[in-house]
């Protein structure tokens, strides 16, 4: 270890080692940092994920395709839907099976509010943990009003669990729609203000611009998807580059910051909230009327009265539960944009019930692989910031 | 067959051939190319055509056909399109010749079989919730893979006997029934005891026995792994169980000499039911009622705890004893020491047994302790020898075992002043039995018996579906035995009892699984040179086994 040079008369400084978390209030989700350092300055860190470890891929090769929902709830906790989406893509490309096209509306309008939810949250914590803490609020209260909204979609507020194989549990239920379109002028005037409160706030400012720069070579070599990417000036965004569900109906734009500083993560996060109420607006006034689930026995559940009055809706059932869903042998890879970048499942089926293995590409695993070259030769205090903006949700990374 | 010396016996097969399914026996061994689908295979010429299929790894639905049973095709679920005739045929009744061409996924083929489903579906109930059967049902498989189309049907299903009672162990619920004759079929041919027909014709067609003839030949419980619904139920297994949480280990049959291959199917550390596995050279497809029930002795009326002097001990107490009580008598007098194998007990443990008795005690006196021969048997399954493994004990025991007529002169002349018995088997006159109370009795029991109760000592030991192991049957075939369930209490493998006894006793019998005892036993006897200890195979969750039905 290198020694700071030191002026004529003073002490040699010796680098000292402090462990920052798993205990630790900023550490959401127990992350583990061991830091050199020099003086106020940080000279080395390693980082050390995997407190949160659940094994959430071996899980699923115990369990049904169908029962894995609920264990996509638990990855990035903060936008369930979106994983939802993500996971019932993937067994349906193994499948080859779509999910009618109302379905693929409903998908993308929750899975556009979980991503403001999370974009909200990320922001909330950002600024709350730079000392702001009345925008924080602000924002809580604006992805309360979002939450409300998927607990009447979906029944339930955090672990949604909404998304089924080949569509979704059930339509919108009754009033929804008009309630969702007079929330999101409200959610973006919350934006707004937290905008004005903060984006040119010099003490914020100071803290966040020429922070932990990356350029977008870097990034893609760490493999960074989503708007961690996206503010290092790198145009990709798998909704654009790969459409999927109706993504290529809707007008929305991708935004881009060409500096990859915090700041500039933290200005593209705030830009996708107004693209993605764009995208809702748009899905809800495009709603086209249909089923909300495939009617294949192979794939979905018979209506309940079918099942007691036919023997072969009840043998349906019964095979779709006690067994599961069985896709035919292969393999398949499926991604989708999360809120943090590319969400991907990467699943083999041998044919019966379950899944022999299950491989989860989390998104902000790849913004952790970073986290100790771009809090390297910056300061403590820039530690929080800068991890905030890789916004690492436990529940995903660690799966 | 005497106690003491090992038949001649044909070569022993691997356990790697043991355990599998082989194919079925080739008549005629000229091989024809013929192709299904436009794939090319090749067969032997006569072969049944959807035998043949099914070994390719061709889908194909069937119901009515089963390789053990005679072919009646009257389910025509297997119809397939054949080059040349204008009508579809059922492949089970199809002989394989040479240049057939056969189309088995064409949509006319698809469509004829979808249509049978849907005939067979017209009058079933909506029994599923409440069948046995649902899980492991034929028709809910075929059903789910090959239609899976919703019903066109509006009228009431029609109304038959919903649980009449067919005799002891069976109970048949009519209106399920799709009247396929498998079970028909296999009374006549099999057991012998043609005791089910079906009566009336078209619509009002059921399932039935004469008036006054139950359905109670010893291989009843057959029909009921055979029915491909769940027509025909086992009065002990019905309600007890859903058969997805049911999880299989493969192991054998102890009811006789036979060695069934089978597999015992476990919940929660209970055993639910012997079922059989298809192996030809030994059973076939089949298991005999008796041996089926056998599982039963598992859960109930164990030793679970030693006793010394009828009291309840530690094995720390337990053992202590037998070394004070054995170790200076094995050191002053081993002769007047007897030891006991089991022919209930695996190779593996008779193998410990003799080695501590001969090679560390010195001792001369080695018994077989066996229930003696039965009848004739009964020319389908049950063996005369009611012992799983007396060729084993003898075997691994290393040759010559003194039988028990000959413990029971040894006991009267009073020449023995202990007795180590390894193994519930040990059936002695009343005049020898009365001796027992003079001599030193140390038993490795898993059900009190007579036996147990004259004894000083008694040591819990396994039941064979808590152990892994080798057994050898009546025909000379090495089998493996994989524990399904653990032992109750503080119960234990014979062999691992006698390895704890042996290092009490200041011996150093080294043993640490029942594989490198397999492993030593087979590095001394060139019987055993040719066998092997087999996979691991972790019991399977009937749930996710693929396909069932």
């Amino acid at each position: 270890m290198e020694i700071t040079p030191h002026a004529e008369g003073e002490l040699p400084i010796e680098p000292s080692v402090i462990n920052m978390g798993p205990s630790h209030p900023a550490m959401h989700g127990n992350i583990h940092i061991k830091l050199t350092l020099d003086g106020e300055r940080v000279r080395d860190a390693e980082v050390n994920i995997g407190y949160l470890h659940r094994g959430f891929e071996k899980e699923c090769e115990a369990h049904c395709w169908q029962q894995i929902f609920p264990y996509t709830d638990r990855l990035n906790y903060v936008s369930p839907m979106l994983n939802n989406v993500g996971w019932a893509l993937a067994v349906e490309k193994l499948l080859g099976v779509t999910a009618p096209e109302r379905a693929q509306y409903l998908r993308v309008i929750v899975g556009e509010i979980a991503r403001i939810c999370d974009h909200l949250t990320y922001l909330a914590a950002q600024v709350m943990e730079m000392g702001a803490f009345t925008p924080y609020f602000y924002l809580m209260k604006g992805r309360d009003w979002l939450w409300d909204m998927l607990e009447e979609i979906s029944g339930a507020r955090l672990t949604h669990s909404y998304v089924r194989i080949g569509g979704v549990a059930w339509d919108l239920p009754e009033g929804v729609k008009e309630k969702t379109l007079e929330i999101l002028p409200k959610v973006e005037g919350i934006l707004d203000e937290v905008d004005h409160l903060m984006t040119r706030n010099r003490i914020f400012l100071d803290r966040m611009e020429g922070i932990a720069v990356i350029s977008g070579e870097e990034a893609v070599g760490y493999s960074w998807t989503g708007p961690c990417l996206r503010a290092s000036g790198v145009d990709y965004d798998v909704r654009k580059a790969a459409p999927y569900l109706v993504y290529d109906r809707m007008d929305f734009e991708i935004p881009i910051c060409s500096t990859g500083d915090n700041l500039a993560r933290y200005l593209v996060r705030l830009e996708e909230v107004r693209q993605s109420r764009r995208i809702i607006e748009q899905a809800l006034a495009q709603l086209p009327a249909g089923p909300v689930l495939l009617d294949d026995r192979r794939v979905t559940l018979p209506p309940k009265a079918a099942t007691y009055n036919t023997i072969e809706d009840m043998i349906a059932h019964f095979k779709l539960v006690v067994d599961g869903i069985c896709p035919p042998k292969g393999e398949v890879y499926s991604y989708t944009e999360a809120g943090n970048g590319e969400l991907g499942f990467y699943i083999v089926s041998d044919g019966t019930g379950r899944p022999v293995k299950v491989r989860c590409r989390p998104p902000c695993f790849m913004g952790m692989a970073a986290l100790s070259r771009l809090i390297k030769g910056h300061l403590i205090a820039d530690i929080i910031p800068t991890f905030d903006t890789i916004n690492m949700i436990g529940g995903e990374c660690d799966r | 067959m005497s106690d003491s010396t090992l038949q001649p016996t044909p070569p022993a097969p691997t356990m790697g051939t043991a355990d599998t399914t082989q194919p079925p026996i080739v008549v005629n061994p000229e091989l024809v190319e013929l192709s299904v689908d436009g794939r090319k295979l090749q067969a032997p010429k006569g072969a049944n055509l959807l035998d043949v299929m099914l070994e390719a790894g061709i889908e194909i639905s069937y119901f009515c056909y089963h390789p053990g049973l005679a072919v009646v095709a009257v389910c025509r679920q297997c119809l397939v399109e054949l080059k040349g005739s204008p009508k579809l045929a059922p492949a089970c009744q199809t002989p394989v010749a040479a240049g057939m061409e056969v189309t088995s996924s064409s949509p006319r083929v698809l469509e004829a079989r979808r249509q049978m489903l849907e005939f067979t579906l017209v009058n079933h109930p909506i029994d599923c919730p409440i069948c046995d059967k649902a899980g492991e049902c034929a028709l809910q498989k075929q059903y789910f893979e090959w239609n899976h189309e919703t019903s066109r049907v509006d009228h009431a299903k029609g109304r038959k006997g919903k649980k009449v009672d067919l005799g002891p162990r069976i109970v048949l619920d009519q209106e399920r029934c799709i009247l396929c004759t498998r079970c028909v079929r296999f009374c006549a041919e099999v057991a012998k005891a043609p005791q089910l027909v079906i009566a009336n014709r078209g619509n009002r067609a059921i399932l039935t026995t004469a008036p006054g003839h139950p359905l109670d030949n010893p291989y009843s419980l057959n029909t009921v792994d055979i029915c491909p619904v769940g027509a025909l139920t086992d009065k002990d297994f019905r309600f007890q169980v859903r058969v997805w949480n049911l999880s299989a280990t493969q192991s054998v049959c102890n009811g006789c000499a036979t060695g069934c291959p089978c597999e015992v199917h476990h919940h929660r550390n209970r055993i639910y039911r012997l079922v059989p596995r298809r192996v030809r050279d030994v059973n076939q497809n089949w298991m005999c009622d008796y041996g089926r029930y056998t599982y039963k002795a598992q859960g109930k009326d164990r030793v679970t705890l030693p006793l010394v002097d009828g009291k309840e001990a530690s094995w720390d107490d337990a053992l202590g004893r037998l070394a004070s009580s054995l170790g200076g008598l094995a050191g002053s007098d081993p002769k007047s020491i007897g030891m006991v194998l089991g022919a209930d007990a695996t190779n593996e443990d008779n193998f410990v047994a003799a080695r501590l008795a001969r090679s560390f005690l010195k001792l001369e006196r080695l018994y077989l302790g066996a229930e003696p021969m039965g009848s004739e048997g009964d020319k389908i399954l049950r063996s005369s020898d009611p012992n799983p493994n007396r060729k084993g004990a003898v075997l691994s025991a290393g040759g010559a075992l003194k039988s028990s007529e000959e413990l029971a002169r040894d006991l009267e002349a009073g020449a023995l002043k202990a007795l180590w018995v390894v193994g519930d088997r040990l059936y002695l006159p009343e005049a020898a039995q009365a001796k027992l109370g003079g001599v030193l009795l140390v038993v490795q029991a898993t059900h009190p018996s007579a036996l147990t109760r004259k004894a000083q000592l008694v040591l819990p030991a396994c039941m064979w579906p808590e152990v892994d192991g080798t057994m050898i049957n009546a025909a000379g075939r090495v089998q493996r035995l994989r524990a399904a369930v653990r032992a109750p209490d503080a119960a234990l493998p014979h062999w691992e009892i006698l390895t704890r006894a042996a290092r009490r006793l200041g011996l150093t019998l080294e043993h640490s699984s029942p594989q490198a005892v397999f492993e030593a036993m087979r590095q001394e006897l060139p019987e055993l040179a040719q066998t092997e200890w087999g996979r691991d195979l972790p019991p399977v969750l009937l749930r996710f086994a693929g396909s069932r039905g």
